[in-house]
């Protein structure tokens, strides 16, 4: 591969990247219908499946956030994918992300006083909170720098 | 007294683009030349992303100036 095909490949990639991102977040929220439409019980298999999926969805959105994701794509396109203002982008990210997460463990906390929660669906809400803030602020600062050229 | 309150807001400025005009690049050529993408290089030009010195010195070598030359504090 050329230098030229890498950085068009890279440039390619990164517009997708930054278009999926949000879009990865609502498919995440709207996962969280499966799991508090079943509650509480969640017994059947088809229940387990998709809190499974939601499962594995977080997981693998958690590990590409962290890791910076296009496992498959060759060394160099990886490196450019994820270059200096990539890898700002993402800390960003991060902490917002931490931000809202807090921001909901403290909402939890309240909601408690109130009616009860139970320690998964605790588990549901901040981690959804958490990945989907991360999600939509690393999409919206890498639309806004691709933006302009 | 609090001395931070009297310290001026700072910017990195940058002639990235009217260099990288003159030598008749483009973002993507430039950013090649320096091994980023062309998104970088935009957010640098537009004064969105601060680069690391490592980044700066790479620009400033591509674009044949000090980086002294081309970046420079704002007040």
């Amino acid at each position: 591969m050329t230098d030229r095909n890498v950085a068009d490949r890279a440039e390619y990639l990164s517009r997708r990247r930054a278009r999926m991102l949000p879009v990865l977040a609502i498919l995440l929220i709207m996962q969280q219908g499966s799991f508090f439409s079943s509650h509480p019980g969640a017994d059947r298999a088809v229940d387990q499946l998709k809190i499974s999926a939601w499962l594995v969805l977080s997981a693998v959105i958690l590990l590409a956030l962290w890791t910076g994701g296009s496992w498959l794509q060759p060394r160099r396109v990886r490196e450019l994918l994820n270059d200096e203002a990539t890898q700002v982008h993402r800390t960003q990210a991060f902490r917002v992300a931490f931000l809202a997460s807090m921001m909901g463990c403290i909402f939890l906390y309240f909601l408690t006083m109130f009616t009860r929660v139970e320690t998964r669906e605790a588990i549901h809400i901040i981690l959804t909170i958490g990945l989907s803030a991360a999600l939509i602020s690393f999409g919206v600062l890498e639309r806004r720098a691709l933006r302009d050229g | 007294m609090n001395a931070a309150r009297f310290v001026m807001a700072e910017r990195l400025a940058n002639g990235l683009k009217e260099r990288r005009a003159e030598l008749g690049l483009t973002q993507a050529e430039l950013a090649e030349r320096v091994g980023v993408t062309r998104k970088t290089v935009n957010t640098v030009e537009n004064g969105v992303f601060t680069p690391s010195t490592t980044l700066a010195i790479k620009l400033s070598q591509a674009l044949g100036l000090s980086v002294e030359q081309l970046f420079w504090i704002e007040r």
